[in-house]
């Protein structure tokens, strides 16, 4: 925990300072698991925002200041959620959309075959981003708590209360289907590349 | 099936390490100077609606209220002036009221059209 118990009891009583405190410990740690999450960084300190704005608005429903990490980590998932869900929606994301050099470029990440300055590393979230994109915001979500984020068995079963052997399903299944489309993109790929 | 499961293995192995190097490409945000304050606007811009809609229902639930009672109040007025069904039920009033009606009351005889010619 970042913060005492008593600075969360005293946010959730309405103490204006008191909420200043508990979103200044923890703003860059959320700011950095939404980065993950959405790959935008242009778009980040939006949903950061609406995450706080959430938490503002729903600490009166806390039921123990115990819970409270767990807690704010499930808003700042559904508020990624929310975002992922706009933007498939203004885009329209298709298999199409993970582009040959997309493909070919994570391909060579995952054979670590490249060097990464900062704009090979913008390109990398590119190509992962689009790659996550042909997958649901939920398996998208998920996976990247676990894989990317670095969270426990443990600490997602408190995020999504599920027990963590569904959790090993769920997590079997969206690798499955990233592995799916990764193979699906590389085969289409390497289709326009033999024409 | 060894070849299978090695290719699997190869596969998550190649995940993971895509895995490793998006977390490594991601930065890590600084929030802005003006985080705070704009969560607070925010903050403060919702409250308000809050505040505007909470007006509003107190004010239409007031003038639904005042409604109520003046319309029940017209109706027991005009009630008491309007003797319209002193003791007897709505559908005896219609009865007495078309006593005569029914006399015109004839059973529709069907000729067919060959019958006639």
């Amino acid at each position: 925990m970042l913060v005492d118990y008593e600075l969360i009891q005293r946010a959730r009583e309405g103490d204006g300072p008191a909420f200043n405190q508990l979103v200044g410990a923890y703003r860059k740690r959320i700011l950095g698991t939404i980065a993950r999450l959405i790959g935008r960084p242009e778009d980040v300190e939006d949903v950061g925002q609406e995450v706080f704005l959430r938490l503002y608005y729903s600490l009166d429903q806390l039921r123990s200041a115990e819970v409270f990490e767990p807690w704010l980590y499930r808003l700042t998932a559904n508020a990624a959620y929310d975002y992922l869900r706009k933007r498939r929606r203004r885009m329209e994301s298709r298999m199409a959309d993970l582009s040959e050099q997309q493909v070919l470029l994570a391909d060579a990440v995952a054979g670590e075959k490249i060097d990464r300055d900062e704009g090979q590393k913008k390109r990398i979230r590119d190509a992962v981003d689009a790659l996550l994109d042909q997958v649901s915001e939920e398996d998208r979500v998920l996976l990247t708590l676990k894989e990317v984020e670095g969270l426990s068995l443990k600490e997602l079963g408190a995020i999504y209360h599920v027990k963590e052997n569904a959790l090993k399903v769920r997590l079997f299944r969206a690798r499955q289907r990233v592995l799916k489309a990764f193979a699906a993109a590389r085969k289409q790929t390497a289709g326009v590349s033999g024409s | 099936m060894n070849h299978q499961n090695r290719e699997a293995g190869s596969n998550d192995e190649r995940l993971d390490r895509l895995f490793e190097a998006y977390r490594a490409a991601c930065p890590d945000v600084e929030p802005g100077a003006d985080f705070m304050p704009r969560l607070w606007q925010k903050i403060e811009a919702r409250q308000g609606v809050s505040v505007v809609f909470g007006r509003l229902a107190r004010n239409l639930a007031t003038a639904a209220l005042a409604l109520s009672c003046l319309l029940g109040l017209a109706v027991s007025i005009s009630g008491s002036h309007t003797n319209a069904l002193p003791g007897e039920s709505y559908v005896e009033v219609l009865a007495e009221d078309h006593d005569n009606a029914a006399l015109d009351l004839e059973p529709v005889r069907f000729t067919p059209a060959a019958e006639q010619n």
